[in-house]
């Protein structure tokens, strides 16, 4: 013998054990079993309080064994005991405990000094509730997070799209002030003194326009303007930066006969573009080689909606950027375009998706030519400024390689909002020649276009009631030959403008319209 | 100390004074959800700067919120998932305090890092108890007496709560109650 314990020791231990003699009859009970089995007494027949339920109760004491693993049920109420019988000389320890599951932690009557110190079904049973009411707290932790990152989001957004509108009004400003400072130049500038005035007026004007300008890159509005540009002039001041994109291993040769073609596009949205078209090559080819970008004048339809046929041929320029890397199956190529889909280990698939959405927006389309092995070659075709209005084949040849100069006496209306900014764009555009109708209004615009044809509609984007581009829309409805030049101080999402539209950044310069006008 | 008992706290700022009450507290103390993740060990100092910030708000001294957050502390464990393991632990103020060992052995189990305290029972008669409170923490006693009274609440007892002795990490309550009024 070890130890000798004390009826209460055991009890300690074993809060629900159970003494039988050998005559089966229960010989001292713990306290757990007073409390919640108060009908079991010292002295009755252990089956009479119980189902033993692994042991022939007639051979209980026959078979000679120390130890043996026994289960009980009480027979008045559903309360199990688990553990194991001892033998010994004067009768059978049943060293049992309460049967335990997460319902009993909720609703019985039982609670911890109904069990062992070191029961460590306790023990894990109580740790896994813990842990439940922790995973509880973390899920609603995690909402409160992504509820403040959401309040962090919109706070952002809503201070960037203040900073966006304090932009735009400034620009606004400032364009008056640019505007009518020519206008003072004009009539006054022989005058070195006021020049000088004049002078310093337009140099406070632009770095105001700068301050701005970084006002609006912190709100992330675009700040580029949309203006006829020279393709092959485009690719080639940017050889430099395009041939760095490529790295060491791989040149670039151009072959440009585009023919000082100009398509109207955002500077920053087609370098980006031609940027993506290279790195997309330059990705396909891991041993090097060499890529070629050329350009060409074409006509054709434009199968940028999905609704090719039928659709009227348009003259473009193609730019063609063919690599001799890997190449893709057909069913890569089938999906290139798909934005977050990359058939390489890092991309992001973002590229050509942002190129197709720049061609589409630019009145072009986009599309990839592959053999497996040889290399792939891109095509990506935009329209050719002023010309977005169908044209048969033949027209190209006869198309002349300098846009024409100012045609004087042409018509514009001018639609403005702000009174000040209208009345110095209608003496400036008068004293170069034109004829100019002057809109206060969206509303004014359309009656006027209702009345007369006009060659140029120059119009302020965000006015009251009828904004700029309703009123390009209507324009371009009622006389398709119109040449739509939109002014403002940000650039309006690009889902509202239409292909071959001019866009101008406010605070603009006298020249820089005038060339946009004539061009 | 653990982010739910910052939880706590808030929940009970929320009661007594509205959301509105605990926003401003956390522009004050610059903190934020961040400082409220359940399963995070905070710096001691900043529970006790939340604490204090409350007990402004609340118009009461550091020592009287710390009371009232120890009784506030068993409404809220014997609130939502945390109330069954609160049952299990104990059905009657003797019981429940005899055992808070136990519970919190579990807890130190399921939250490592956690530095908990401990109590022992030393006289145990009816409407009676000495309690000894050990921990290495200083400075909680109101908040212990505030813990002992929230569980005479919760067992609807009446009584006193009396301090004995004070030891260097170990405090001495002594409760004389009344079980069920
Ligand atoms: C389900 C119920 C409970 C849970 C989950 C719990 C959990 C905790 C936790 C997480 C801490 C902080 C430890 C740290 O972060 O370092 C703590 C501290 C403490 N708990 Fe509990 N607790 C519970 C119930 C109680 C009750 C009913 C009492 C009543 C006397 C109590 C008395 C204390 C005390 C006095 C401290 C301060 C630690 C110290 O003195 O050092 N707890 N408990």
């Amino acid at each position: 013998m070890l130890i000798s314990l004390s009826e209460k020791q055991i009890g300690a231990l074993l809060p629900a054990f159970l003494h039988i003699d050998t005559q089966l009859n229960i010989s001292a009970i713990g306290p757990g079993i007073s409390r919640h089995l108060p009908h079991v007494r010292i002295g009755m027949p252990c089956d009479e309080a119980f189902h033993i339920l692994n042991f022939d109760t007639a051979k209980f004491f026959h078979e000679g064994r120390d130890v043996q693993p026994v289960s009980l049920i009480a027979r008045d109420g559903d309360i199990q005991l688990n553990g194991a019988a001892i033998f010994h000389e004067g009768g059978c320890l049943l060293a049992v405990r309460f049967a335990v599951s997460e319902e009993m932690f909720a609703d019985s009557t039982m609670d911890l000094r109904d069990f062992g110190h070191a029961d460590p079904v306790i023990l894990s049973t109580m740790l896994i509730v813990l842990q439940r009411a922790m995973l509880e707290e973390s899920q609603a932790t995690a909402i409160e997070l992504a509820h403040e990152r959401q309040r962090s989001a919109d706070l952002l957004e809503r201070t960037s799209r203040l900073a966006g509108y304090m932009a735009h009004d400034f620009n606004n400003l400032l364009s008056i002030i640019r505007l009518n400072t020519d206008r003072l130049v004009r009539q006054f500038g022989k005058d070195a003194k006021i020049g000088k005035l004049a002078n310093i007026i337009q140099e406070m004007a632009s770095r105001g326009s700068d301050i701005t300008q970084s006002l609006m890159t912190l709100s992330l509005q675009r700040t580029d303007t949309r203006q006829p540009l020279c393709m092959d002039a485009v690719i080639n001041d940017n050889y430099g930066i395009l041939d760095s994109v490529l790295g060491p291993n791989i040149s670039l040769n151009l072959k440009l006969d585009a023919d000082g073609r100009q398509t109207v596009v955002s500077y920053n949205d087609l370098l980006n573009a031609l940027i993506n078209l290279l790195i997309n090559a330059r990705q396909a080819m891991p041993l090097g080689g060499q890529i070629d970008v050329s350009t060409s004048v074409e006509a054709g339809p434009i199968h940028n909606d999905g609704a090719a046929h039928g659709a009227a041929p348009i003259p473009h320029i193609v730019i063609r950027i063919a690599d001799t890397g890997t190449g893709m199956n057909p069913a890569l190529l089938a999906r290139a375009f798909e934005p977050q889909f990359s058939s390489k280990p890092n991309g992001t698939g973002l590229g050509l998706a942002s190129v197709r959405n720049f061609a589409i927006e630019t009145g072009g389309d986009v599309w990839l030519e592959s053999i497996e092995g040889k290399g792939t070659t891109a095509y990506l075709r935009l329209p050719i400024a002023g010309q977005v209005a169908p044209m048969l084949d033949a027209d190209i040849g006869a198309m002349p390689k300098n846009a024409p100069k100012v045609v004087c006496k042409q018509k514009i209306l001018l639609v403005e909002d702000e009174p000040y900014a209208l009345e110095a764009l209608v003496e400036m555009l008068e004293a170069e020649g034109y004829a100019v109708t002057p809109c206060a209004s969206g509303e004014e615009a359309l009656v006027a276009l209702a009345q007369e044809v006009y060659d140029v509609l120059l119009t302020d984007v965000v006015m009251p009631g009828q904004n700029g581009t309703e009123v390009a829309q209507l324009a371009c409805t009622i006389h398709p030959s119109i040449k739509v030049i939109l002014m403002s101080g940000y650039m309006p999402d690009s889902a509202a403008l239409q292909p071959g539209w001019l866009f101008l950044h406010k605070p603009m310069e006298s020249a820089k319209l005038l060339q946009l006008i004539s061009a | 100390m653990y982010g739910m008992i910052h939880r706590a706290m808030r929940q009970m700022v929320h009661e007594e004074l509205g959301e509105e009450a605990w926003l401003a507290l956390e522009q004050k103390l610059a903190i934020g959800p961040t400082e409220l993740l359940t399963g995070m060990v905070y710096d001691d100092a900043l529970t006790m700067q939340i604490v204090a910030e409350a007990a402004a708000r609340l118009n009461l001294s550091v020592e009287q919120c710390l009371f009232a957050f120890g009784q506030y502390w068993v409404r809220f464990a014997g609130q939502g998932s945390l109330s069954s393991i609160m049952k299990f632990t104990g059905q009657n103020l003797a019981s429940f305090i005899s055992n808070l060992d136990r519970l919190h052995l579990a807890v130190g189990a399921a939250m490592p890092g956690a530095r908990l305290p401990s109590f022992a029972t030393l006289e145990n008669a009816p409407g009676h108890l000495v309690v000894e409170y050990r921990s290495d923490r200083a400075g909680l006693e109101s908040f212990v007496l505030g813990l002992l009274q929230g569980l005479m609440d919760r067992f609807q007892a009446r009584g006193d709560i009396e301090v004995l002795h004070r030891g260097e990490k170990s405090i001495l309550f002594d409760i004389r109650y009344q079980d069920r009024g």
